[in-house]
């Protein structure tokens, strides 16, 4: 049945990761299998090992108005916002800078800056000079760095619901615009490493100390990443990249920390996706799993997607290229399955070999060329929010 | 956004203070001392238990504004917006963390996300639908309005909208910057709802205000959610007009209000 709701033109979209700085450089990677993990940096100061996806590329330097604004993610988003090229300014003249929305997400906002800021202050008395909570530490300041280096004006918001934060934009960006309210947005997500964080997921028992391998019958957990990743959508574009086809959204109602044992919310999710473009699941050519490599999370996706896809869709997670990015996650997982629309391959699920014998989707270990016509990517997050985002080739 | 802005309907409504309970009490003006702390009447006993003052109070405002529109606690779809969000418990992992030098524990870890309130109340109400948890600084009653507005237009469902703010942290944020707790939620729903409508609303917009907040202290009006309980406050007492929700101190996003 076709879908009541218009599918959404993609325009651009950047991305910087462990895997790297560029979209040329992160389809390289997934192209050639190539994992952008590594042992973390002592300086986090953590008591455990574990690998992390550390970003190690260039941002961009605040200067100016801007400047009082400068932390890690804020400078990285402002790469971001740069990478996005002249599609920014197009968009920008066609619609009017108040007709264009900046829709994002992050899960630590400036947690990174304000966690020094505070070993500082414990171990000073005072927090260092040049810490400034509302330019440094709040949602808000992201968002103004955002605003400000693309020139828009229109509503502004950071979706925060951890590892769903930058998917969420996306559907609320279909939504404002289907609504009248705005005719584009720049949506997406940034997240950073700190040392909270990595500590936080390592006191559940979630993180793994060696590289992460989702869906492998040895995999031990997660490993954390950070970075981001920005789409432009508009109402109507003559040439788009891809299409925001349809967005699922459920919660699971069950616990605040652990995924529903059915799978039910993320296969609801899934099912609204599938409803909201008016497709069928064998529309559907690849899936990018939330797969954070847990013991629970990659049975629980596995048997959901089996239920309503069957066992011939080729799913892959991508936490082993880059980590589990939280907050970025569902941005940059989107920006991959654009990669695997635009350059015909399905990258390989790193390290799911030996699968475990649970695991009853289609699992690829080695690339997959060919034509793609649909991807769905999945992300699922504390307090059960799940999404799911289908984009669709040109 | 100020092309043909979308008309919403104003359904129900909540409040939370210290010293005020709901929104009959505060358009009473009468300050009850015995109230310091929020209930959590949203939420199932066991998360109650393990939710921060800021979570609790957001479920409350929810609780009475669904209660007040009739809506259904397992279907209604649900806008949390907070500028800091769980603060308290960051500070309080961060604490255990560098000053204690031990492991956080696992749940103030779960419950330090953003969205701990967006999951515990669609625990407590069994509810599998839409939820989400956004920032803006002041802007983010304006912004959840704006969320809400999209959400009602595709699912033509009630929204509720509940906005909360702890008081600042002191270790943190700056002393002249420091603020008290607030706590407000509405109901939005479509304009043609069969509901009772108390009020309703265009926008946000980017227009001249013609009508003022609310009189509270400075500690409270500092709050970056005072927009919503101005707008509660308008509500209430038949002030109709253009409102601005961010106390001059975001982008100046302002709501027309009329009559239901």
């Amino acid at each position: 049945m076709p879908s009541a709701h218009p599918r959404l033109p993609i325009t651009a979209f950047s991305i910087a990761n462990a895997l790297g700085s560029n979209a040329a450089d992160v389809a390289d990677a997934l192209r050639a299998g190539r994992s952008g993990l590594t042992p973390v940096d002592p300086v986090f100061g953590l008591s455990f090992s574990t690998y992390v996806g550390a970003y190690t590329g260039p941002r961009v330097d605040l200067d100016g108005e801007l400047a009082r604004w400068s932390t890690p993610i804020a400078r990285l988003v402002a790469k971001l916002v740069d990478d996005l090229g002249p599609a920014v300014e197009r968009a920008r003249q066609r619609w009017g800078a108040d007709r264009v929305g900046v829709l994002m997400g992050t899960s630590t906002a400036g947690a990174t800056t304000t966690e020094l800021a505070y070993k500082a202050f414990i171990e000073t008395g005072r927090l260092p000079f040049e810490y400034d909570y509302s330019r440094q530490h709040t949602f808000g300041a992201v968002l103004h760095v955002v605003s400000t280096r693309a020139g828009v004006s229109g509503p502004a918001w950071m979706v925060s619901t951890a590892c769903t934060s930058s998917s969420k934009p996306l559907a609320s960006a279909k939504r404002l615009i289907e609504a009248g309210v705005i005719d584009a947005a720049i949506v997406g997500g940034c997240d950073t490493l700190c040392n909270m964080t990595l500590s936080g997921f390592n006191c559940l028992g979630a993180l793994s100390h060696e590289r992460c391998i989702p869906f492998s019958a040895n995999r031990a957990g997660i490993n954390i990443g950070e970075g981001g990743a920005l789409i432009l959508v508009e109402r109507d574009a003559d040439e788009p990249l891809a299409f925001l086809e349809g967005v699922g959204e459920s919660s699971d109602a069950y616990h605040v920390s652990a995924p529903h044992p059915e799978g039910l919310g993320a296969k609801l999710a899934m099912q609204r996706a599938l409803d909201e473009a008016g497709c069928q699941p064998q529309d559907v050519h690849h899936i990018n799993a939330h797969g954070t490599g847990t013991k629970a999370n990659d049975v629980v996706e596995s048997k959901a997607i089996v239920e309503l896809f069957g066992t011939q869709v080729p799913v892959i997670s991508a936490k082993g290229y880059c980590g589990h990015t939280l907050g970025a996650a569902g941005a940059c997982e989107a920006v991959f399955g654009l990669l695997t629309l635009q350059h015909g391959f399905v990258p390989p699920s790193i390290g799911a070999d030996p699968l475990d014998e649970r695991v009853e989707a289609l699992v690829p270990t080695e690339r997959i060329d060919g034509s793609f016509r649909r991807v769905l990517s999945n992300s699922f997050a504390f307090g059960g929010n799940n999404i799911a985002v289908l984009l669709g080739a040109p | 956004m100020n092309q043909q802005p979308y008309e919403t309907a104003v359904t129900g409504v909540g409040v939370w203070l210290v010293g005020v309970p709901d929104a009959a009490a505060w358009a009473s003006g009468v300050v009850d001392d015995a109230v310091i702390k929020p209930v959590g009447n949203g939420l199932d006993k066991r998360n109650r238990r393990r939710a921060s003052q800021h979570a609790r109070a957001l479920s409350d405002v929810y609780a009475e504004a669904l209660a007040q529109a009739g809506a259904d606690a397992e279907t209604v779809a649900t806008v949390f917006g907070s500028s800091l969000g769980e603060a308290g418990t960051m500070i309080k992992l961060l604490d255990q963390i560098h000053r204690e030098k031990a492991s956080p524990s696992p749940m103030a870890f779960a419950m330090s996300v953003h969205n701990a309130a967006s999951g515990l109340v669609s625990i407590g109400g069994g509810n599998r639908g839409f939820t989400t948890s956004i920032a803006a600084d002041y802007d983010t009653p304006a912004m959840a309005i704006a969320e809400a507005v999209g959400v009602t237009h595709r699912f033509r469902t009630p929204v509720v909208v509940a906005c909360s703010d702890e008081a600042a942290p002191p270790d943190l944020v700056p002393e002249v910057e420091r603020f008290d707790a607030v706590a407000a939620a509405l109901v939005i729903e479509p304009a043609d709802t069969q509901n009772k409508v108390l009020a309703r609303l265009r926008g946000p917009l980017f227009v001249e205000p013609t009508i003022g907040g609310a009189e509270a202290s400075p500690e409270v009006s500092l709050n970056p959610q005072m927009g919503l309980l101005d707008l509660v406050d308008a509500i209430q007492r038949g002030k109709r007009g253009m409102l601005r929700l961010d106390r001059g101190r975001g982008r100046g996003w302002c709501v027309a209000v009329s009559d239901g």
